[in-house]
């Protein structure tokens, strides 16, 4: 029995010293939106599609956690750009509208699917970069004005 | 003795793993704003006719496009947008009650209203040019040389410049 007490204890000691390891490389996820997805100035009645490699006006988030863990991903995309007074601008999003990378140069991002959650791997500094192109298609009597709308991603570590 | 051992290695293993390893924990998120701003329609107005004036049969007329008697459009769109300018009527010559009178016609374009002053361009050929950064203003005027022969019957003669406009999307 004092045996048994002993090995729990040395259980203990073994927890606690690897938790000080443990938050030097677990650390938490979070992440911000580095750059607003810009259309500027549309005209009515022409579609404008800004890429996902544009470095001046595609959307970017940069997510940041544990180095090599693996992370789920996923946008929340909305369906038209609204104005102040109501009126509402499509937008639209295709396969190849997503970009991500270990690294923020847009241009070395690999393509996917922003419509559907990603599964992918941080960096070994714990990066993730994420790009975002999208097309907006206003119509031809679209009223004058700016429009806005919010993109969101929601990002978890799997647990891998 | 040697069961307890395992048991606490086996078990200190597990929990240190669990500590090194990322958690599966509550989702996090983060957003930014998509964002576009739509210029107005492309409106054109005539600000001023074409006008040679009183001619005599003989001598021919010509009126620049700084004359204060220049033909003038007014172009307004979205600030800085480009625009395609052409003539979807452009007459070569004016009708009247005698014979035709010949027209040759001229072209300056600026973005702001500067009595004619701007960047010459033949009319068959249009331009393309940029709307003003601020007021989204194009300004086109008209000037031309007109052929009077000696003998024209006397009379009003005329004729119609359209100007068409349109965003390229550039």
């Amino acid at each position: 029995m004092r045996r048994a007490i002993g090995g729990l204890f040395g259980v203990a000691l073994a927890v606690a010293l690897s938790a000080g390891t443990g938050l030097a490389q677990g650390r938490p996820l979070s992440g911000f939106g580095r750059q607003d997805l810009t259309f500027g100035p549309l005209i009515p009645g022409i579609a404008t599609t800004v890429s996902r490699l544009d470095a001046a006006n595609a959307g970017q988030f940069e997510l940041r956690g544990t180095r090599f863990a693996e992370v789920q991903l996923e946008l929340t995309l909305p369906a038209a750009l609204v104005e102040t007074g109501g009126a509402s601008l499509p937008l639209l999003f295709s396969a190849g509208d997503g970009g991500y990378s270990t690294d923020p140069d847009i241009a070395s991002a690999q393509s996917f699917d922003p419509r559907v959650p990603l599964i992918t791997t941080l960096s070994n500094n714990g990066r993730c970069y994420i790009f975002l192109g999208g097309t907006a298609v206003p119509g031809g009597q679209q009223r004058a004005g700016t429009y806005s709308a919010t993109i969101t991603v929601t990002f978890s570590y799997t647990g891998v | 003795m040697k069961k307890i051992t395992l048991s606490s290695v086996t078990a200190g293993t597990m929990l240190a793993a669990l500590a090194l390893a990322p958690a599966k924990a509550e989702a996090q998120s983060a957003s930014i704003s998509a964002t576009a701003t739509v210029a107005t329609a492309l409106n054109v107005n005539n600000v001023r006719d074409l006008g040679f004036g009183t001619v005599i049969p003989g001598f021919n007329r010509t009126i620049l496009a700084t004359d204060a008697t220049s033909g003038h459009f007014q172009i307004v769109g979205g600030a800085n947008a480009e625009v395609a300018v052409s003539f979807s009527s452009l007459p070569g010559v004016l009708t009247g009650p005698g014979a035709d009178l010949a027209l040759s016609l001229t072209a300056n374009h600026n973005v702001t209203d500067a009595a004619g002053v701007g960047t010459g361009f033949v009319p068959a050929g249009g331009v393309t040019t940029r709307l003003d950064t601020s007021t989204g203003e194009l300004h086109v005027y008209m000037g031309g040389t007109l052929i009077v022969p000696a003998g024209q019957v006397a009379g009003l003669y005329s004729g119609t410049i359209t100007l068409d406009a349109a965003y390229t999307g550039n």
